[in-house]
This record gives C-alpha cells, sequence and structure tokens, in this order.
C-alpha cells in the first residue's frame, strides 16, 4: 500500500521542512495558525478536528450580517473533470452565504479555468468586469501589474496574512503589495494503476522515484502491457499542461527562470539550461523515441486521461487527490463489464509523491486561486460594493469554506481549515489526501510575473509541442522557447 | 444627377448645369434623414471598431500595462508580422485551408446538387440527410471529428486496426504533416451542403425547354451540361465560391475546438492566431494589425463578390 512508502518520505522530514521554509518564506514568518516545519501526514491529521469555527460570527465582524447590498462575481468553478462531490459544495456555498447575507443580491457566475482569464481580460478592456473575481493562481499578477486590482490582504477581510501558506501571499503580492486573498492551494501526486505495474513486471506498491524512472516505468508497461505507460499532457492554452511539465523541469533543475530558488529574481531565463534540456529530452524520450505515452497528448488535456486510466488503458499520470472521486463518479455511470473493470481499476489506484529529479530534488506546482477586489472604474455600473466585496470574500476564505470548497480537489488556503472538523472527516473520507497535501513543502509557485500566463499556457506548451513533432529539436525547442521568454520579458517579441 | 429639360425625342435638349454634392444632399435631405439612424448604427458597429483597430495597430501594448496605457511604435508591429516566420506559415496554412475547402465543397456540392436534380425515390430523405451537415452546430460537430480522429482510441483508427489494415491508430490530428489536411476534410463535410443548396437553387432556373431542345438536336449528356446547365449555373457558382472563400477565410471553430491550432502551430490560420495573440496573450497591437491586413483581403474578396452579385443582375436584366 502507498502509504506505507511514505515513512520515506517522512524520514526525510527535516530535509523537507528545511526546505519548505527556505521556498516559502516571503515576508517574515510570524505565528502561522500551524506549524510549517512539523509537515507531515501525521502531523497533519494530528492538528484535524482540533478546533471550531464559527464562520457567520466571524464575517460578522467584517460585514453586519444584516448588510444591505448588490455584488457581481465571477470564479472559476467546477469543470467536467471535477467530482460531483465539489459540485455539491459549491452549490452549498452559495445557499449559505444567501442564508447569512440574505440581504445582499449576489449575482454570481462561474467560467472554467481556460475560459476565466480570456473572458475577464475582455471585459476589463470594456470596464465591464466583476466586483469581485476568484482567479487562477497565475492570473493575480497580471492584473494587478495593470492597476485593475484593488489592495487587499486577508486582515481587510477577517483574517491574518500568517493564516496563509507564504506561497498563496506570494502569489497575490506585486511590488511589496497585496492584491487578494487566497481560497484554496493545491498540489498535486503521482497517480498509477498497481495491476498495470505488476502484469508490467514492476513493483505494484512503488511508485518511480525519479524522473529518469518514469521514463523507463513508461516504456516497460507500454511494452509489456500494450497501453500508454504515462499520461503526458503538452495541449497548448490549456492549465494542465505547465502542472504537469513544470515538476518535471523543476525536478531535473531547470526552470523557465530561477522560480524553484528560495528566493526567486527572475532575472536569468533557464529555459535553455542544460538541466532544462534534460527535462524536455525526458519528455521527447516517452513521446518520439519510446511512443509510451498517448498519441493524443499534443491535443488532449487531463480530463481526456482520466478515462484513458478509467478503462484501464494507463499506465501513471499525475493529478489531483480529487481523481479518485472522479473515478468513483465515472464508475458509476459505466454500465455492464465496463463497471467492474472500472472497479478494478479503482482497486488498483495508488498514490505518491511525484518523483524527484537525478539530484534528488523534487517538486510541484504550488498551485490554487485567489480572490481580488476590482477597482471601481473596471466594473460595470462604476460601482463596487465593498462590503458585500468583503463578506464573501470572508465567507470563502474562512477555515470552514476555505476547506469545503477544496474538499475533494485541493486544500483550504486559510491554515485554520487543517484544524477544523471537516478536514478530519475529509482525511478519512478522500482517499490519498495525505498524499497531496504531502508535497505541498514541495510546492513551488509560478513566476510572479504579469507574462506568466503567456509563458505558461503558450510558451512552454509550444516548447513541447515543436520537440515532440519533431518541427525542432530538443536543442532547438528549448533556445527558441528562451528567445521566446527574454523577448517577452523584455518588451518585445511575436 | 442629370436633368433632361423639354421633350426627350425634341432636338435641342439642353443640359442643365450638375449641381453640387452637397446641394444633391439637400435636395434629398428627406432621403437622407430617412436612412440616417441606419447610417448612425453602422458608423458605430462598423466604421468605429475598423478606426479602433486600425489605430490600435500603430501601438504595443505589453502585458504589464492597461490598454490605455499603449505605447506607439508607428509600423513596427506591421514590421514585425511580415517579417515573422510565423506569419508566413500561418499565411501558408490559410491560403491551402481556404483554397482546399473552397475548390473541394464547391465540386463536391456541385455534383450532389446535380444528382438530386434528378427525379428518383428517396430524393428528399437524401437531401435532408445531406445537409444536416450544415445544420448541426460546428462546436459539436468539432468535438464529435475530435473523437472520431482521437489518435489513440478515435473510431477511424479503431475500425482500421480491428481490420488489420495498420497496426496503430492513424496520426490524424496530433501530427504537424497531417492535421492540416484532416481539419480540411472535417471543414469540407460540414461546407459542402452550403454549396449543394446554392447550386440547386440555380439548377432550378436552368430552362427545361433549352435542355429538352438540345437532347432534340442530338447533344449527349455531357454536352448538355457542358453548353447549357454550366453557363447557367456561372453565376451563382462565382457567388458560391465567394462566400465559401470569405467564411473558410474566417474560418475559427473548427481549428481552434480541435487542436487550438497545434501542434507546433501546423494547424493555426489567420484567424485562430489573431484569437490567440489578442486574447491568450495580450498583444492587442499586433492582433490589430494582422486584422488589418485580413481586412484588406476580405475587402478585396468582398469587391468581387459585389461585382459578381452586380453582373448577375445585369445578366438577369437583359436576358
Amino acid at each position: 500500500m502507498t502509504r506505507l512508502k511514505f515513512g520515506r518520505a517522512i524520514a526525510r522530514g527535516a530535509l523537507v521542512s528545511a526546505l519548505a521554509t527556505s521556498m516559502m518564506a516571503t515576508t517574515v514568518l510570524a505565528e502561522p495558525p500551524v506549524d510549517l516545519s512539523k509537515w507531515s501526514p501525521e502531523y497533519v491529521r494530528s492538528i484535524a478536528g482540533t478546533e471550531e469555527f464559527d464562520t457567520a460570527q466571524e464575517c460578522s465582524q467584517v460585514t453586519p450580517l444584516d448588510y444591505s447590498g448588490h455584488l457581481t462575481f465571477w470564479y472559476q468553478g467546477v469543470f467536467e473533470g471535477d467530482p460531483d462531490l465539489l459540485r455539491q459544495y459549491y452549490k452549498d456555498f452559495f445557499e449559505a452565504f444567501r442564508k447569512t447575507y440574505p440581504n445582499i443580491q449576489l449575482e454570481e457566475q462561474a467560467l472554467t479555468y481556460n475560459d476565466l482569464l480570456d473572458k475577464f481580460r475582455t471585459a476589463l478592456l470594456g470596464n465591464a468586469g466583476p466586483m469581485v473575481v476568484r482567479l487562477q493562481i497565475l492570473g493575480g499578477v497580471e492584473f494587478a501589474s495593470k492597476g485593475y486590482l484593488e489592495e487587499l490582504k486577508p486582515e481587510d477581510v477577517g483574517w491574518s496574512t500568517e493564516d496563509f501558506w507564504p506561497g498563496a501571499m506570494k502569489s497575490v503580492t506585486w511590488e511589496g503589495k497585496t492584491y487578494g486573498v487566497p481560497t484554496n492551494n493545491e498540489t498535486m501526486a503521482l497517480i498509477w494503476n498497481a495491476d498495470i505495474f505488476k502484469r508490467a513486471g514492476l513493483d505494484p506498491d512503488k511508485a518511480p522515484a525519479t524522473w529518469d524512472d518514469v521514463v523507463t516505468y513508461s516504456k516497460q508497461i507500454h511494452d509489456k502491457v500494450g497501453v500508454a505507460g504515462y499520461g503526458l499532457v503538452a495541449r497548448k492554452n490549456a492549465g494542465n499542461t505547465p502542472y504537469r511539465f513544470m515538476p518535471q523541469l523543476w525536478g531535473y533543475g531547470g526552470g523557465v527562470f530561477d522560480e524553484a530558488d528560495a528566493s526567486p529574481t527572475y532575472g536569468e531565463v533557464r529555459l535553455n539550461s542544460e538541466a532544462s534540456k534534460r527535462a524536455l529530452q525526458a519528455s521527447y524520450d516517452m513521446y518520439v523515441r519510446d511512443k509510451s505515452v498517448p498519441v493524443s497528448a499534443l491535443t488532449n488535456q487531463q480530463a481526456d486521461n482520466q478515462p484513458l486510466f478509467l478503462a484501464g488503458q494507463l499506465g501513471m499520470m499525475i493529478s489531483h487527490p480529487s481523481d479518485y472521486n472522479v473515478m468513483l463518479d465515472l464508475q458509476k455511470k459505466a454500465t455492464g463489464d465496463d463497471q467492474a473493470k472500472a472497479q478494478t481499476v479503482i482497486d488498483n489506484m495508488r498514490y505518491g509523491l511525484i518523483p524527484t529529479g537525478p539530484d534528488g530534488r523534487r517538486a510541484v506546482v504550488f498551485g490554487g486561486s485567489n480572490m481580488h477586489i476590482l477597482k471601481p472604474e473596471y466594473v460595470e455600473g462604476g460601482k463596487v460594493d465593498e462590503a458585500a466585496a468583503r463578506a464573501i470574500i470572508c465567507f470563502w476564505t474562512s477555515p470552514e469554506w476555505s476547506l469545503k470548497m477544496a474538499y475533494a480537489g485541493s486544500n483550504p488556503g486559510n491554515l485554520n481549515g487543517f484544524k477544523t472538523k471537516w478536514m478530519k472527516e475529509r482525511l478519512d473520507n478522500i482517499k490519498f489526501l495525505d498524499v497531496t497535501t504531502s508535497m505541498l513543502p514541495y510546492g513551488v509557485p509560478f513566476p510572479a510575473l504579469p507574462e506568466t500566463p503567456e509563458i505558461m499556457n503558450i510558451i512552454v506548451p509550444d516548447m513541447l509541442q515543436n520537440a515532440l513533432t519533431g518541427a525542432m529539436t530538443v536543442d532547438q525547442a528549448a533556445d527558441d522557447a528562451a528567445e521566446k521568454v527574454k523577448a517577452l520579458t523584455d518588451g518585445g517579441g511575436l | 444627377m442629370t436633368i433632361v429639360t423639354g421633350h426627350p425625342g425634341a432636338p435641342g435638349k439642353i443640359r442643365a448645369a450638375r449641381p453640387g454634392i452637397l446641394r444633391q444632399m439637400w435636395m434629398s435631405r428627406a432621403d437622407y434623414l430617412y436612412v440616417l439612424p441606419a447610417i448612425v448604427v453602422m458608423l458605430i458597429v462598423i466604421a468605429y471598431p475598423i478606426y479602433y483597430t486600425i489605430d490600435l495597430s500603430f501601438f504595443k501594448t505589453p502585458p504589464g500595462l492597461q490598454l490605455r496605457d499603449k505605447i506607439f511604435i508607428g509600423i513596427d508591429n506591421y514590421t514585425a508580422i511580415l517579417t515573422s516566420e510565423v506569419f508566413w506559415r500561418v499565411t501558408l496554412n490559410t491560403v491551402i485551408w481556404t483554397l482546399a475547402s473552397t475548390v473541394i465543397a464547391f465540386v463536391l456540392g456541385y455534383g450532389a446538387a446535380l444528382a438530386l436534380h434528378r427525379d428518383f425515390i428517396g430524393r428528399g430523405v437524401l437531401r435532408a440527410i445531406l445537409i444536416i451537415p450544415w445544420v448541426i452546430s460546428a462546436v459539436a460537430a468539432s468535438y464529435i471529428w475530435k473523437w472520431i480522429y482521437h489518435s489513440d482510441f478515435g473510431i477511424i483508427g479503431a475500425v482500421l486496426v480491428q481490420l488489420g489494415i495498420v497496426d496503430r491508430p492513424p496520426n490524424f490530428i496530433d501530427s504537424v504533416s497531417t492535421v492540416l489536411p484532416s481539419l480540411i476534410v472535417v471543414n469540407i463535410w460540414r461546407e459542402f451542403p452550403f454549396a449543394m443548396i446554392m447550386l440547386m437553387a440555380g439548377l432550378q432556373t436552368v430552362p427545361e425547354q433549352l435542355l429538352r431542345a438540345a437532347k432534340v438536336d442530338g447533344a449527349s449528356a455531357w454536352q448538355r451540361f457542358w453548353h447549357v446547365t454550366f453557363p447557367y449555373l456561372s453565376g451563382v457558382s462565382t457567388v458560391t465560391i465567394l462566400l465559401l472563400a470569405v467564411a473558410n477565410f474566417n474560418s475559427f471553430i473548427i481549428p481552434w475546438i480541435m487542436t487550438g491550432g497545434g501542434p507546433s502551430n501546423a494547424s493555426h490560420i489567420w484567424i485562430t492566431h489573431i484569437y490567440e495573440l489578442a486574447f491568450g496573450r495580450q498583444r492587442w497591437g499586433v492582433a490589430a494589425a494582422y486584422s488589418v491586413l485580413l481586412f484588406v483581403i476580405l475587402m478585396t474578396l468582398g469587391y468581387f463578390y459585389v461585382r459578381a452579385l452586380s453582373g448577375n443582375e445585369k445578366k438577369e436584366g437583359t436576358s
């Protein structure tokens, strides 16, 4: 069983803690509600259910519960790859908010991850944005740097900066000022099918330790079992691609800049470093040399890998803890023999830490979302109902709702969420949650630059596609991408 | 306007001096008042966006700045576009996409129209079936075709593997060499019913007695088609081809949904590239310059379309 393998990870606790502390340190680590230096599956279990929170009472200190107002709100909502459980929590949230603040007229609009940035940018050009927006973690700095967002820190909505992951606060900080409050933070893990591993002659309960092992395992699975070994994703304009490639890039010691270093300056482009090229070469080896990954990786996203995995056609993939619940949902929809086959796959699902690079470096994207308030001049109608805006941000980022809204797929942005009874409940109910939670200290935030969305959504996937289609060699693709990043950050380029 | 005084047939007719344009407008002021609301609407929704796009094409819009803080750079965007390798690649893709889609859809539509013009049992049903690709949503069609083409589990690949024709499913949309032809097939499938409908309408105008007379004179089926039907359809054919060409030049849904312009830009055509530049990369200035170039090309096509239409009207007027 996977959990046994964490003994090794826990044994390295001291090292991890040191790394985590250095990686996540931003301003001054005052006194967070949890001890980040002790972070481990056991520690997370030990604090779960130790404290009670009353959301309505806490938020009433920010905005009185009888406040009467109007609020427009856009958010990155659930999409086809999310489990039904999450859909229910989203529904519950809006019901609870309306019940708590019955006099706030809320107009909310859900958008998918891939559509939100485009629509939000377009709306802002016409000064037709919402009053409050919940954006993916890589979006905030772009809009803060352009001056669209109001300054907003956790203290403005009843919380303290120390209540949130330092890495998450970095993603809402631009030129020393804070422009948002994190709602949830996530790190992914490696998921594999133990049965496929067994049939391929691999240890069914042992995850590949390094990225080089992933390449080897993927080939072995493909050659011996005849299914795709690893769920590579290289589609352009899809958030899934950087979330899966960047851990590999950082693991090998590469990066777009120095974002994986303790104190990044983003001054030097490293996409064409030898380490970055080794990471790209690993993808090339799987896709071109060994043909051990889905051919459709260039046009597919992770939502396409999930049914493949459930059908027993995929050996390994990187994904959220929510994938276990997604598989359960998909399995319920299957019929006849397919349902039994799907159950077999679910029984054989294993979660492990994301592999390391050759030098033992383990990294994962520190993902999540943040909430922001817009300046009135960019909002439809030219007014922002500040009190209503703060009320919904307080509500969503509360220990209770920041946990519930991340129940199956992520982690609470508010660290107090880990202490709630719901955290204890989800540790018992959501299988493998402790694995993805254990990955949090390895999280590397995306570069806090306005150019990051283009780098992650366009340039990095383009680099992968150029190498994997043979349009360029690995070296050329890496050099080309590095040139594009440099041109972009210098203010030029096409 | 020419004013003729006296009896038209009378000798010594006198031509009055042509009044100035402002005077002419003043004389027809009531007419202008009637169309004023339409003119105002057109100025707002057509003229201003065109002006704004042209204006924007001379500015740089870095991702860290708002659009209102754009930086004037003269014709640098145009220079950058025309000297960029991607531009020429995307242009070549666009030309291939537009030409192949237009010509093949037209030829197939022509054939289908001729076949369906004859009377046979089930003609109505067949006509309804052939129109389906054109009436269903392009978005839905794109997703369906994406699964048909899927490089690992697509229907075509599965059938070919089952029949033992290939060992591995063919790579349709994940290869730089096959992606564009694969998308063109989908586009043709979507568009040939349009050509078919246009030409079926045109076929109704071919005089039956002329075809019968030609038959009596011993003309073969080919000769009847070539010397009677084809010339009669030349007007509607020109219009159909131009409409198809403009629609194909502006195609967005199929390539965007199926491949997003990838892999490696191999299926990017102008519209998808402009969309990506503007909304994915916020290069509003560059995207505007691209749009201006596209506008010029489409206006040229539009000119020929209008000429073709007025040519048809002339023919109809004289016949």
